[in-house]
């Protein structure tokens, strides 16, 4: 019963998105009222098929209702409701279903609010998402169906994935991911639409880049969630292994931010139309290849899907959505560019291109060594890794000069900078640079590349900061209002220019983290009987005793750790070790204790009640709790950024470095 | 729906950029061939640079301080080399399959090389599940490293000539084990 209402919903959701798309891609091509309103209500349609067999899937897992392939597949009586819920996404077929909904639902609200607007570009724009629908729906129907009925079915299942039900983060991660992922059709749509109309105009400008802005918000999350789990989950102390997975979900976030800074150059100067498209599109595209990546059984990793029949679907669905993109741009990018046209020098402009190639650089770097390995080995026939030796040489000198251009774009003038004005502009910061990297020094960085991290990082922080708060300044100083009343008012003109810099200030932060954490870690591998000390640094850690713990649906070993430092208690540490029904491996918790100054991080190898020992791993780690922090503040900023100004007529950002003229457009 | 207005609604022009055309399909074009030509590969198959190539030699002390034994002397027969321990729990679950394959393959030689573990846990080992082969300690893990061993178990088969015609990770059934040692006495 229960599995065939399911595959009706899917069969539903597969034709109206079918329907929908032609009559989208038609009416984009021959323009009419009722069209467009077919078009409207089949994306609604879709939309409405997706979630009934999302919440029937749902329902069919918190029933144990093992009819249903997939909960056969996946589910248990014995785990909490918490873990059945989130099994909609711990396994191919359902994740692929989870896929649907969200994309159904960015349909529907992205088709709604652009009812009545955007009427050249909005059908192509529907017809796009909805050969995107029909694809999911497809697989859905076939190669990867949840709703199979079981003839037979089982009177109790397997359960989701060990790690999965591990820690809670797993449960938060996916929908993130999915919702960066996914989301990134809405702007490949309209940027398709836009190349089908053969030109952007700068009133669709506004809805390109909130709908990339939206996913990018989630996408950040989700990328820094995914390296908080590991952290607390995996037991190896980091939280980024240039892992396949990892980097697909790396590549389409380093496209969509040069994609909104891009934007910003199509809005001021009327150039890079074509390029900034080319951007967007990249970053839908990179999305596909990464869940490529996952579901295809070609890559391996911690997060691969079992090797599944949906591979040979997607590189088709890949091979058109590439080609495609190719082909329309090179259709339409002479129709697109015209007039417009960058100021050679030194300026802001420049330090966008910049910062553009950077990004490109980057995405290029992190994809030729995802995908080295695979050309090894079908050329030759031997495999190889290309592994974080490689990353970490070719990360680490483009993200230092990311982080540079980010100080140095925003503190130059728009156009071309005299001398003048440049050293006006350059040369305080240098105090901000100093000032940092002398506090890291003194402070034990000894380390060349992390004391550039922090020369760049000082030289940044000082111009975001300068940058965010000179409209308050101007107020108070223009207006007599005092600093909270200034920074409301300025906050609420300038809402987008103040939330990108408060996006730069979190960026700047994890790029200084990520570079103190990874070069001043201190660890230690010990074996401890009961009664046993070890120390690391200022802490004391006395091994009390190993326990066994039972819950529901796993066993845990975990060993008790004093942990003391400079002679005060900090009460108790439990690394874990857990066992699950249906895994032979166990899998560790690590006990983590986060600061803002550094971590202790506690991970067993071994905990044996028997013999009362364990083989740990003590890690202290400065700085990793601001990665997470500053993740906050970035997305914040984004939010901020993305959220509905109440004057729609808002200036873009200008310059506002030196000179009592461009300050005073600001006040307005 | 609007009416497009008819400056904007002008048709574009549709002349190719050949250009972008190029650039795009340079770099498209590679990436769908390597994904395609990697589809329905195992990722976690692992493939030994040793295979086809001659074993590297060894020579090696028996547990219980019996004499060295050396790969050469075990030249004119297939060989079996695994690699084990006693602290790994698929290498005691695959011991009896092993012994048992090299009581029934007569021709074929089977030789235990221990894998970072010491020679008391293992000689207790061997005292209460004797293995029906020689097992050999490796000091100093030399030839666990000229053999790439990453984990235990891996067991290379070899053909009587001494190269290496298979690498298999994870523990054996006696099915596979036959099987293998079959491609060891046809690779010749």
């Amino acid at each position: 019963m229960v599995p065939i209402l399911g595959r009706t919903l899917i069969l539903l959701a597969l034709l109206s998105a079918s329907a929908g798309a032609l009559v989208a891609l038609a009416t984009g091509a021959r323009p009419s009222a009722p069209g467009w309103l077919w078009s409207r209500r089949l994306a609604y349609a879709f939309a409405g098929c997706m979630l009934l067999a999302n919440l029937t899937m749902e329902g069919a897992l918190l029933g144990h209702d093992f009819s249903v392939g997939y909960v056969a597949h996946v589910g248990s009586r014995s785990v909490p409701a918490w873990v059945s819920i989130v099994s909609l996404w711990s396994s191919l077929e359902g994740s692929i279903l989870f896929w649907g909904l969200i994309l159904g639902l960015y349909i529907a609200v992205a088709t709604y609010r652009n009812r009545d607007e955007h009427a050249e570009y909005m059908p192509w724009a529907v017809g796009i998402w909805l050969v995107c629908g029909a694809f999911f729906s497809f697989l859905l129907a076939g190669p990867a169906q949840p709703f199979a009925t079981v003839a037979d079915p089982p009177l109790d299942g397997p359960g989701p994935n060990a790690l999965l039900q591990n820690h809670v983060l797993m449960a938060i991660h996916p929908p993130f991911l999915y919702a960066g992922y996914v989301g990134m059709t809405i702007p490949f749509g309209f940027a398709c639409a836009a190349l089908f109309a053969g030109r952007l105009g700068e009133d669709f400008l506004r809805p390109l880049r909130s709908s990339l802005l939206l996913p990018w918000i989630f996408l950040t999350i989700a990328i820094v969630l995914g390296g908080w789990w590991a952290y607390e989950v995996l037991g190896w102390g980091g939280y980024w292994a240039w892992d396949p997975v990892e980097n697909a979900s790396f590549l389409p976030w380093l496209t969509a931010t040069a994609a909104l800074h891009s934007a910003l150059l199509v809005e001021r100067k009327g150039t890079l139309k074509a390029w900034t498209l080319t951007l967007i599109a990249a970053t839908f595209l990179l999305t596909i290849l990464g869940t490529f990546m996952t579901r295809s059984g070609v890559f391996n990793s911690v997060h691969s899907f079992t090797q599944s029949a949906i591979g040979p679907t997607l590189l088709v669905f890949l091979a058109g959505a590439l080609l495609l993109s190719v082909a329309l741009l090179a259709l339409r990018i002479d129709a697109l560019e015209s007039g417009g046209g960058l100021t050679p020098g030194i300026s802001r402009d420049a330090a966008f291109l910049g910062q553009n190639l950077l990004f490109v650089l980057f995405t290029f770097t992190v994809l030729l060594g995802t995908v080295f390995p695979l050309v090894m080995e079908a050329f030759r026939g031997t495999q190889m890794s290309v592994g974080r030796p490689y990353f970490d040489q070719m990360a680490v000198p483009i993200g230092l000069a990311l982080l540079l251009v980010m100080g140095i774009g925003p503190a130059l003038p728009w156009g071309r900078a005299t001398g003048e004005q440049m050293r006006r502009a350059l040369l305080p910061p240098l105090a901000g640079a100093t000032a940092v990297a002398v506090a890291g020094f003194l402070l034990g960085v000894r380390n060349r590349w992390t004391l550039a991290a922090l020369l760049c990082g000082g030289f940044t922080a000082q111009v975001t900061l300068r940058e965010m708060l000179l409209p308050v300044r101007q107020r108070m100083r223009a207006h007599g209002e005092s600093f909270t009343l200034a920074l409301r008012s300025a906050q609420r003109r300038g809402r987008r220019r103040f939330g990108a810099y408060v996006v730069h200030a979190g960026a700047m932060l994890v790029i200084v983290a990520i570079a103190v954490s990874s070069t001043m870690s201190t660890s230690r591998e010990v074996l401890l009987k009961e009664g046993d000390a070890t120390t690391l640094g200022a802490y004391t850690l006395t091994f009390v005793k190993a326990e066994a713990v039972r819950e529901p649906h796993r066993e845990s070993l975990r060993a008790r750790l004093e942990v003391v430092r400079d002679g005060r208690s900090l009460g108790a540490l439990f690394p874990s070790m857990n066992f699950y029904e249906r895994q032979r491996e166990p899998v560790g918790t690590p006990a983590v204790r986060s600061g803002l100054v550094e971590d202790l991080y506690l991970s067993a190898h071994n905990i044996d009640p028997a013999a009362g020992t364990v083989a740990l791993l003590v890690l202290v780690t400065p700085m990793v709790a601001w990665i997470w922090i500053a993740t906050a503040v970035m997305a914040l900023g984004g939010l901020l950024a993305l959220w509905p100004r109440m004057r729609e007529s808002t200036a873009p950002a200008r310059s506002l470095s030196p000179g009592p003229a461009p300050a005073l457009e600001v006040v307005r | 729906m609007r009416s497009v207005s008819p400056a904007q609604g002008a048709a574009p022009r549709t002349a190719v950029n050949l250009k972008v055309l190029a650039a795009g399909a340079a770099v498209v074009l590679p990436l769908l061939a390597v994904l395609a030509l990697n589809l329905g590969r195992d990722p976690r198959a692992v493939r030994s640079p040793l295979v086809g190539q001659p074993a590297p030699p060894f020579s090696l002390p028996s547990t219980g301080g019996g004499a060295p034994l050396a790969l050469e002397s075990l030249r004119g027969h297939p060989v079996v080399v695994n690699f084990w321990a006693t602290w790994c729990v698929p290498c005691i679950e695959e011991q009896a399959a092993l012994t048992a394959a090299a009581r029934s393959l007569q021709d074929t030689r089977f030789v235990g090389i221990v894998y970072e573990d010491e020679a008391a846990a293992v000689g207790q080992f061997l005292a209460s599940r004797p293995a029906g082969y020689p097992t050999l300690m490796d000091p100093g893990g030399r030839t666990a490293i000229a053999y790439g061993v990453a984990g235990v178990p891996e067991t290379f088969f070899l053909d009587a000539d001494g190269r290496v015609v298979e690498k298999h990770v994870g523990p054996l059934a006696r099915s596979t084990i036959a099987s293998l040692v079959a491609r060891a006495r046809g690779a010749r």
